[in-house]
């Protein structure tokens, strides 16, 4: 019998198809038609010229900006849809609202060497990676146009990853709060606002007690197959200790979190051939208005880091309805990751 | 300078650009054709199928064999299961219930090659009718609270089956996206009295530059806040919550929108993967129609979606639907 579940942050229901379901190792990505990367590649060290100036680096004493002797680099986007200079001009036209596309799009460029996914980075380089999140965000929240600032990875062509293959992270800094950010703060202060606890940690504790969830627990931090998940193989990590805001995270949990990212992420990299996949960390918006203000955000919200693999073809059906089909359900799906030795 | 648009029903924003729009040549979509092989939709193969449900067919022919212009089946896989009760549960913090639903094929033609466009009138006429009739039957189950109709073409829309086909889901709930753009609509019905559908159609009459076609009884328009480029609504000019209460003197004019609408979109990208989604209101549920307003949601496949899309719900549209129109209008590529 299929099943239906519903997500307890924001109450979206999902059909888990267990009847009809694959074997785990029966989504493994084909090897598909990509085209060409893009030669020499603009984010490799000596190629700094390709790209727009540097925003961010971590570098070697006695460099210069743009050029060799970097470890990580940030640079605007080269194609960004949104511009950072001008204002922001809210105005309606008829029954629409509409303003000006004002925010900040970015590039990180993880390493200098051309590797071509996270995991094959050091858990070091990728805390590197996750104090550059960090400190880019920070400095846009000074920035008093922007509401929010998202954090993702497109990996492989079919996750929109685009012709560059070297290993990047993307952040966009948004006026406005995005949607699904708002529907999981509604979702979970709403969960507070009747239990006094936060949803996500009442989640975390129902997981470790369940156990049959759970792909990965690493010092302070848990990856799971969520209940009611979308995609198969979806996998979020949280933080174990209750913390609304990624940007609070500090050196030890930084390098743990690198250790638990590149522990799940080589796991799905090794159990499903490589597959395409988008991370995306969701994290409470900038908390610096006075009249408004949301006052349990500290309470009620809880960051974390969702992974979707691109395995199966979503079609526009489930994006013009907010209905998935699920078909492979969350707990064979974390059984296969954790028995995939990395 | 691009564009931050907010779509009036369930409060999104897009993001357009309008500095160097796409053209519909900057699209690498993957046209396809036709492979073929052993198809259990087609002519003569009725036996491959699980024994019809409702037939469109000549008279004196038997159901499960030829004869047949319109056929329904059950899902050979469906997603949800008709039989046994929801059994609604709960589980620590997770809420849960059994996949109880139906999930019907419609098989459009008896011909393997033949999408909308090639069909003539009076045979779209006939599936339009049919998925009418499913949906009136399957509001009977008062376990049903939604009936959703929609159409997956080509392997980048989610078919898996390439002969052209509809599905037909009955679900025991409200999908999310229903709820949100049924109560987007019901907030701006209590403050203004008037359905925000049929004040969008009024703006798009007026303002022409999103039209695509119109005839007596439908618009066909680029959304304002379109979330992907070359996203098509047809809707109904006059107020009507339900699809399934279609009037027969509409049917012929709907059957033409449609076929002239995606005739359009082939004529510029070729033959393209699309999906398109029935809108209507809830059934079996209290809420009244006044406020809702059916339409259909037409979405080519031009672009895959990436991370910042799935994170945010935010979407980022490189052609801005004004310009989009145009090009469907002028049928230019």
């Amino acid at each position: 019998m299929p099943e239906l579940r519903k997500d307890p942050i924001i109450g979206r229901w999902v059909i888990i198809a267990t009847d009809r379901a694959k074997r785990p190792d029966q989504f493994s990505c084909l090897a598909g038609e990509n085209p060409p990367e893009i030669q020499p590649c603009p984010f490799c060290e000596g190629n700094e010229s390709d790209t727009p100036k540097e925003i961010y680096a971590v570098r070697q004493k006695n460099t210069l900006p743009n050029k060799p002797g970097w470890e990580l680099r940030a640079v605007p986007s080269i194609s960004p849809f949104l511009r950072i200079e001008g204002d922001l001009d809210r105005r309606g036209k008829g029954i629409y609202d509409l303003m000006n596309g004002i925010g900040a799009h970015e590039v990180i460029i993880e390493t200098k060497q051309h590797a071509t996914d996270i995991t094959e980075l050091d858990e070091e380089q990728i805390a590197k990676v996750l104090t550059c999140y960090i400190d880019r965000m920070v400095d846009l929240e000074r920035d008093k146009r922007f509401k929010y600032v998202m954090v993702f990875k497109n990996h492989g062509w079919s996750a929109g990853g685009g012709r560059i293959n070297h290993s990047k992270s993307q952040l966009i800094a948004t006026p406005v709060n995005p949607k699904r950010v708002k529907e999981e703060l509604v979702g979970a202060k709403h969960y507070y606002n009747y239990h006094e606890r936060c949803v996500f940690c009442d989640l975390i504790k129902q997981e470790i007690e369940a156990k049959e969830r759970v792909v990965v627990d690493l010092d302070g931090f848990i990856a799971i197959s969520p209940f009611a998940a979308r995609f198969p193989f979806e996998t979020w990590i949280f933080p174990k200790a209750h913390s609304c805001d990624f940007v609070s995270l500090d050196m030890a949990g930084r390098f743990n979190l690198a250790k638990i990212m590149k522990k799940t992420l080589a796991k799905l990299k090794k159990g499903l051939n490589d597959p395409p996949y988008n991370y995306v960390i969701h994290t409470a918006p900038f908390r610096r208005q006075k009249a408004g203000h949301w006052k349990t955000i500290d309470h009620d919200y809880h960051w974390h880091i969702e992974i979707i693999p691109r395995l199966t073809r979503v079609a526009g059906f489930e994006w013009g309805t907010g209905f998935y089909i699920c078909p492979l359900t969350p707990e064979d799906a974390a059984k296969f990751l954790r028995e995939v030795g990395v | 300078m691009a564009e931050l648009r907010r779509d009036p029903i369930v409060g999104r924003w897009v993001i357009v650009e309008t500095d160097r729009p796409n053209t519909p040549a900057d699209y690498a979509c993957e046209t396809h054709t036709q492979k073929g092989g052993l198809c259990p939709f087609c002519y003569g193969n009725e036996g491959l199928t699980p024994t019809e449900i409702d037939s469109d067919r000549d008279l004196n022919t038997q159901a499960n064999t030829p004869g047949w212009q319109v056929r329904v089946v059950p899902n050979k896989f469906p997603a949800l299961k008709i039989e046994g009760g929801l059994d609604r549960k709960g589980l620590g913090v997770y809420d849960m219930s059994n996949g109880i639903g139906a999930h019907e094929v419609l098989v459009e033609t008896p011909y393997h090659d033949k999408d909308l466009p090639d069909l003539m009138n009076e045979e779209i006429e006939k599936i339009i009718s049919m998925c009418c009739r499913r949906s009136l039957d399957l509001v009977k189950d008062k376990r049903f609270k939604y009936i959703l109709i929609f159409k997956n073409y080509g392997p980048a829309a989610g078919a898996s089956l390439e002969h052209p086909h509809t599905q037909i889901i009955a679900l025991p709930m409200v999908p999310k996206n229903a709820i949100e753009e049924l109560k987007g609509a019901e907030a701006y019905f209590e403050f203004r009295e008037r359905c925000i559908f049929c004040d969008m159609i009024r703006q798009e009459l007026e303002e022409k530059e999103r039209i695509i076609a119109q005839n007596a009884h439908f618009l066909a328009f680029c959304p304002f806040v379109s979330r992907f480029p070359f996203e098509i609504w047809i809707m109904p000019k006059q107020h009507r919550g339900y699809f399934s209460h279609l009037a027969p003197e509409e049917i012929p004019y709907l059957a033409a929108i449609l076929k002239d609408t995606i005739t359009r979109v082939k004529n510029v990208f070729g033959n393209l993967s699309y999906n398109f989604i029935v809108h209507s209101s809830p059934a079996n549920g209290d809420t009244g129609n006044e406020s809702y307003h059916w339409h259909i949601e037409f979405m080519p496949k031009l672009m895959r979606v990436a991370g910042f899309e799935w994170g945010s719900g935010f979407y980022l549209v490189p052609t801005p639907p004004e310009l989009a129109a145009q090009y469907l209008r002028e049928e230019k590529k």
